[in-house]
Protein backbone atom coordinates (compact mmCIF):
# COMPACT_ATOMS: atom_id res chain seq x y z
CA UNK A 1 0.00 0.00 0.00
CA UNK A 2 1.24 3.25 -0.90
CA UNK A 3 0.98 5.25 2.49
CA UNK A 4 3.16 7.15 4.38
CA UNK A 5 3.30 9.89 7.30
CA UNK A 6 5.08 13.34 7.77
CA UNK A 7 5.56 15.47 10.30
CA UNK A 8 1.85 17.05 9.60
CA UNK A 9 0.03 14.46 10.74
CA UNK A 10 -0.55 13.50 7.10
CA UNK A 11 -1.05 10.16 5.52
CA UNK A 12 -1.84 9.40 1.73
CA UNK A 13 -2.94 6.70 -0.25
CA UNK A 14 -2.79 6.77 -4.35
CA UNK A 15 -4.99 4.74 -6.16
CA UNK A 16 -5.99 3.91 -9.65
CA UNK A 17 -9.01 4.37 -11.33
CA UNK A 18 -10.57 1.17 -10.63
CA UNK A 19 -13.84 0.56 -8.71
CA UNK A 20 -11.89 -2.21 -7.27
CA UNK A 21 -8.92 -0.14 -5.99
CA UNK A 22 -11.55 0.94 -3.36
CA UNK A 23 -11.50 -2.08 -1.89
CA UNK A 24 -8.06 -0.56 -0.71
CA UNK A 25 -9.50 2.21 1.56
CA UNK A 26 -11.36 0.74 4.40
CA UNK A 27 -7.88 -0.98 6.08
CA UNK A 28 -6.27 2.65 5.18
CA UNK A 29 -9.49 4.30 7.59
CA UNK A 30 -8.88 1.46 9.93
CA UNK A 31 -5.01 2.24 10.42
CA UNK A 32 -5.86 6.05 10.68
CA UNK A 33 -8.71 5.28 12.85
CA UNK A 34 -5.90 3.33 15.40
CA UNK A 35 -3.25 5.67 14.86
CA UNK A 36 -5.59 8.96 15.54
CA UNK A 37 -8.07 7.52 18.17
CA UNK A 38 -10.72 8.22 15.82
CA UNK A 39 -14.24 7.33 16.93
CA UNK A 40 -16.51 4.92 15.19
CA UNK A 41 -19.22 7.34 14.07
CA UNK A 42 -16.38 9.13 11.72
CA UNK A 43 -14.35 5.94 10.50
CA UNK A 44 -18.07 4.71 8.93
CA UNK A 45 -18.89 8.25 7.54
CA UNK A 46 -15.10 8.44 6.05
CA UNK A 47 -15.80 4.98 4.78
CA UNK A 48 -18.59 6.07 3.48
CA UNK A 49 -17.93 9.31 1.65
CA UNK A 50 -14.80 7.74 0.46
CA UNK A 51 -16.87 5.54 -1.47
CA UNK A 52 -19.23 7.92 -2.84
CA UNK A 53 -16.65 10.08 -3.64
CA UNK A 54 -14.27 7.85 -5.17
CA UNK A 55 -17.00 5.68 -7.44
CA UNK A 56 -18.03 8.83 -8.52
CA UNK A 57 -15.02 9.98 -9.75
CA UNK A 58 -13.69 6.43 -11.57
CA UNK A 59 -16.65 5.97 -13.08
CA UNK A 60 -17.92 9.31 -14.08
CA UNK A 61 -14.76 11.86 -13.69
CA UNK A 62 -12.75 9.18 -15.24
CA UNK A 63 -15.21 7.51 -17.71
CA UNK A 64 -14.04 4.00 -15.96
CA UNK A 65 -10.89 4.33 -17.93
CA UNK A 66 -7.96 2.60 -15.63
CA UNK A 67 -5.26 4.53 -16.23
CA UNK A 68 -5.31 7.48 -13.72
CA UNK A 69 -4.86 7.79 -10.12
CA UNK A 70 -6.22 9.61 -7.29
CA UNK A 71 -4.67 10.82 -4.17
CA UNK A 72 -6.70 10.98 -0.58
CA UNK A 73 -4.52 12.58 2.18
CA UNK A 74 -5.69 12.22 5.76
CA UNK A 75 -4.86 15.44 8.11
CA UNK A 76 -5.07 15.57 11.71
CA UNK A 77 -5.98 19.13 13.09
CA UNK A 78 -5.49 17.59 16.30
CA UNK A 79 -9.02 19.19 17.47
CA UNK A 80 -11.05 16.88 16.85
CA UNK A 81 -11.29 17.06 13.38
CA UNK A 82 -10.35 14.99 10.76
CA UNK A 83 -9.74 16.29 7.43
CA UNK A 84 -9.92 14.11 3.81
CA UNK A 85 -8.58 15.60 0.55
CA UNK A 86 -9.28 14.16 -2.69
CA UNK A 87 -7.54 15.24 -5.57
CA UNK A 88 -8.12 14.31 -9.22
CA UNK A 89 -7.01 15.09 -12.82
CA UNK A 90 -10.65 14.17 -13.75
CA UNK A 91 -13.02 16.99 -15.57
CA UNK A 92 -14.00 19.94 -13.11
CA UNK A 93 -17.26 18.85 -11.72
CA UNK A 94 -18.25 19.84 -8.30
CA UNK A 95 -21.11 17.96 -6.78
CA UNK A 96 -22.30 20.39 -4.23
CA UNK A 97 -24.21 21.78 -7.16
CA UNK A 98 -25.97 18.39 -7.41
CA UNK A 99 -29.18 18.58 -6.27
CA UNK A 100 -31.21 16.57 -4.00
CA UNK A 101 -33.50 13.53 -5.45
CA UNK A 102 -37.06 14.59 -4.52
CA UNK A 103 -38.40 12.27 -1.47
CA UNK A 104 -39.99 9.19 -3.35
CA UNK A 105 -43.53 8.39 -2.59
CA UNK A 106 -43.45 4.50 -3.11
CA UNK A 107 -41.47 2.02 -3.32
CA UNK A 108 -41.47 2.27 -7.05
CA UNK A 109 -40.50 5.71 -7.32
CA UNK A 110 -37.01 4.75 -5.76
CA UNK A 111 -34.59 5.57 -8.36
CA UNK A 112 -31.73 2.23 -8.07
CA UNK A 113 -28.94 4.82 -7.95
CA UNK A 114 -28.74 8.45 -7.27
CA UNK A 115 -27.90 8.08 -3.33
CA UNK A 116 -24.05 8.74 -3.37
CA UNK A 117 -23.99 12.53 -3.15
CA UNK A 118 -26.62 13.35 -0.58
CA UNK A 119 -25.01 10.69 1.46
CA UNK A 120 -21.71 12.37 1.20
CA UNK A 121 -23.14 15.40 2.17
CA UNK A 122 -25.08 14.45 5.01
CA UNK A 123 -22.26 12.58 6.38
CA UNK A 124 -19.53 14.68 6.08
CA UNK A 125 -19.50 17.89 8.17
CA UNK A 126 -18.25 19.89 5.75
CA UNK A 127 -17.45 19.81 2.00
CA UNK A 128 -14.97 22.35 0.08
CA UNK A 129 -14.84 21.70 -3.73
CA UNK A 130 -12.00 23.88 -5.50
CA UNK A 131 -11.20 23.50 -9.00
CA UNK A 132 -7.96 23.02 -9.92
CA UNK A 133 -5.48 23.45 -13.03
CA UNK A 134 -5.79 19.84 -13.74
CA UNK A 135 -8.37 18.33 -11.79
CA UNK A 136 -10.38 18.54 -8.78
CA UNK A 137 -9.44 18.78 -4.80
CA UNK A 138 -12.35 17.78 -2.44
CA UNK A 139 -12.06 18.53 0.99
CA UNK A 140 -14.21 16.92 3.54
CA UNK A 141 -14.15 17.48 7.53
CA UNK A 142 -15.54 15.24 9.79
CA UNK A 143 -16.12 16.59 13.57
CA UNK A 144 -15.59 14.56 16.78
CA UNK A 145 -18.35 15.99 18.45
CA UNK A 146 -17.07 15.12 22.11
CA UNK A 147 -14.52 17.94 21.21
CA UNK A 148 -15.09 21.50 21.57
CA UNK A 149 -14.93 22.89 17.53
CA UNK A 150 -16.26 25.87 15.22
CA UNK A 151 -19.77 25.50 13.56
CA UNK A 152 -19.43 23.06 10.61
CA UNK A 153 -19.63 24.45 6.76
CA UNK A 154 -20.59 23.91 3.66
CA UNK A 155 -18.48 25.58 0.49
CA UNK A 156 -17.29 25.24 -3.04
CA UNK A 157 -15.16 27.86 -5.08
CA UNK B 1 -19.73 -10.68 1.92
CA UNK B 2 -21.79 -13.86 2.21
CA UNK B 3 -25.09 -14.42 1.61
CA UNK B 4 -27.25 -17.51 3.24
CA UNK B 5 -30.93 -18.26 3.55
CA UNK B 6 -33.39 -19.96 5.81
CA UNK B 7 -37.04 -20.90 4.46
CA UNK B 8 -38.91 -20.46 8.05
CA UNK B 9 -42.44 -21.59 8.83
CA UNK B 10 -45.48 -18.97 6.78
CA UNK B 11 -43.74 -19.42 3.70
CA UNK B 12 -41.51 -16.38 4.55
CA UNK B 13 -37.55 -16.97 3.58
CA UNK B 14 -34.59 -15.04 5.48
CA UNK B 15 -31.98 -13.97 3.97
CA UNK B 16 -28.81 -13.42 5.72
CA UNK B 17 -25.98 -11.15 4.87
CA UNK B 18 -22.82 -11.19 6.36
CA UNK B 19 -19.92 -8.40 5.43
CA UNK B 20 -19.60 -5.34 3.86
CA UNK B 21 -22.33 -3.77 1.68
CA UNK B 22 -20.33 -2.02 -0.01
CA UNK B 23 -19.09 -1.57 -3.99
CA UNK B 24 -17.27 -5.23 -3.98
CA UNK B 25 -19.95 -6.87 -1.58
CA UNK B 26 -22.93 -5.58 -3.35
CA UNK B 27 -21.59 -6.65 -7.38
CA UNK B 28 -21.07 -10.33 -4.58
CA UNK B 29 -24.92 -10.62 -4.01
CA UNK B 30 -26.77 -9.01 -6.28
CA UNK B 31 -27.56 -11.94 -8.87
CA UNK B 32 -28.26 -13.71 -6.13
CA UNK B 33 -30.71 -11.31 -4.34
CA UNK B 34 -32.41 -10.86 -7.68
CA UNK B 35 -33.06 -14.42 -7.94
CA UNK B 36 -34.34 -14.72 -4.38
CA UNK B 37 -36.60 -11.61 -5.59
CA UNK B 38 -38.01 -13.58 -8.64
CA UNK B 39 -38.68 -16.70 -6.62
CA UNK B 40 -39.75 -15.86 -3.17
CA UNK B 41 -42.90 -13.16 -1.92
CA UNK B 42 -42.22 -12.85 1.58
CA UNK B 43 -38.32 -12.14 2.25
CA UNK B 44 -36.91 -11.19 5.95
CA UNK B 45 -33.58 -9.79 5.15
CA UNK B 46 -31.71 -9.95 7.95
CA UNK B 47 -28.70 -7.39 8.34
CA UNK B 48 -27.84 -7.99 11.66
CA UNK B 49 -24.09 -9.10 10.33
CA UNK B 50 -24.01 -6.07 8.14
CA UNK B 51 -21.62 -3.81 8.96
CA UNK B 52 -21.30 -1.09 6.71
CA UNK B 53 -23.57 0.16 3.66
CA UNK B 54 -23.11 2.63 0.72
CA UNK B 55 -25.06 3.86 -1.97
CA UNK B 56 -24.31 0.77 -4.30
CA UNK B 57 -25.66 -2.04 -1.02
CA UNK B 58 -28.45 0.62 -1.22
CA UNK B 59 -29.50 -0.58 -4.76
CA UNK B 60 -28.60 -4.34 -3.49
CA UNK B 61 -31.46 -3.75 -1.18
CA UNK B 62 -34.10 -1.42 -3.42
CA UNK B 63 -34.28 -3.55 -6.42
CA UNK B 64 -35.38 -6.36 -5.00
CA UNK B 65 -37.40 -4.88 -2.80
CA UNK B 66 -39.21 -3.38 -6.08
CA UNK B 67 -39.04 -6.61 -7.30
CA UNK B 68 -41.02 -8.45 -4.72
CA UNK B 69 -43.65 -5.92 -4.40
CA UNK B 70 -43.78 -5.85 -8.18
CA UNK B 71 -45.11 -9.36 -7.70
CA UNK B 72 -46.96 -9.00 -4.62
CA UNK B 73 -44.79 -9.48 -2.28
CA UNK B 74 -43.27 -7.97 0.65
CA UNK B 75 -39.37 -7.57 1.80
CA UNK B 76 -38.82 -6.18 5.57
CA UNK B 77 -35.24 -5.45 6.95
CA UNK B 78 -33.90 -6.71 10.15
CA UNK B 79 -31.79 -5.57 12.93
CA UNK B 80 -29.59 -3.18 11.17
CA UNK B 81 -26.73 -1.80 13.31
CA UNK B 82 -26.75 1.73 14.45
CA UNK B 83 -24.59 3.36 11.19
CA UNK B 84 -26.68 0.92 8.97
CA UNK B 85 -29.62 1.86 9.76
CA UNK B 86 -28.65 5.63 10.07
CA UNK B 87 -27.53 5.41 6.16
CA UNK B 88 -30.89 3.80 5.90
CA UNK B 89 -32.77 6.61 6.81
CA UNK B 90 -30.64 9.34 5.50
CA UNK B 91 -31.66 8.22 2.07
CA UNK B 92 -35.54 7.93 2.46
CA UNK B 93 -35.27 3.97 2.05
CA UNK B 94 -36.42 3.22 5.79
CA UNK B 95 -39.36 4.94 5.00
CA UNK B 96 -40.29 2.66 1.98
CA UNK B 97 -38.81 -0.59 3.39
CA UNK B 98 -39.65 -1.33 6.82
CA UNK B 99 -36.68 -2.34 8.86
CA UNK B 100 -37.28 -4.47 12.38
CA UNK B 101 -35.70 -4.92 15.07
CA UNK B 102 -37.74 -7.94 16.86
CA UNK B 103 -37.24 -11.10 15.02
CA UNK B 104 -41.07 -11.37 15.40
CA UNK B 105 -42.29 -8.35 14.88
CA UNK B 106 -40.21 -8.83 11.64
CA UNK B 107 -41.69 -12.20 10.71
CA UNK B 108 -44.83 -10.90 11.73
CA UNK B 109 -45.53 -7.76 8.95
CA UNK B 110 -44.86 -10.02 6.70
CA UNK B 111 -47.64 -12.68 7.64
Amino acid sequence: MNTHATKTDEESLTLQSKLSEIARVPPWIEKLTARHAIPGRIQFAMDLCLEEVLSNIIRHGYAAEPNHVLVIRHRNDRDGRFTLIVEDQSPAFNPLLVKNPAAPHSLEEISGGGYGIPLLKQFADSIDYEVLSNGNRMTIAFVDRDSARPAPRTTSR
Amino acid sequence: MQISTEELEGGVTRVVLDGRLDIAGAQAIDLKMNVIAGSHKRVLLDMQKVSFIGSMGLRTLVVPAQAIKGRGGKLVLFGPNEMVESVLKASAVNTLIPIYHEFQSAVAALQ
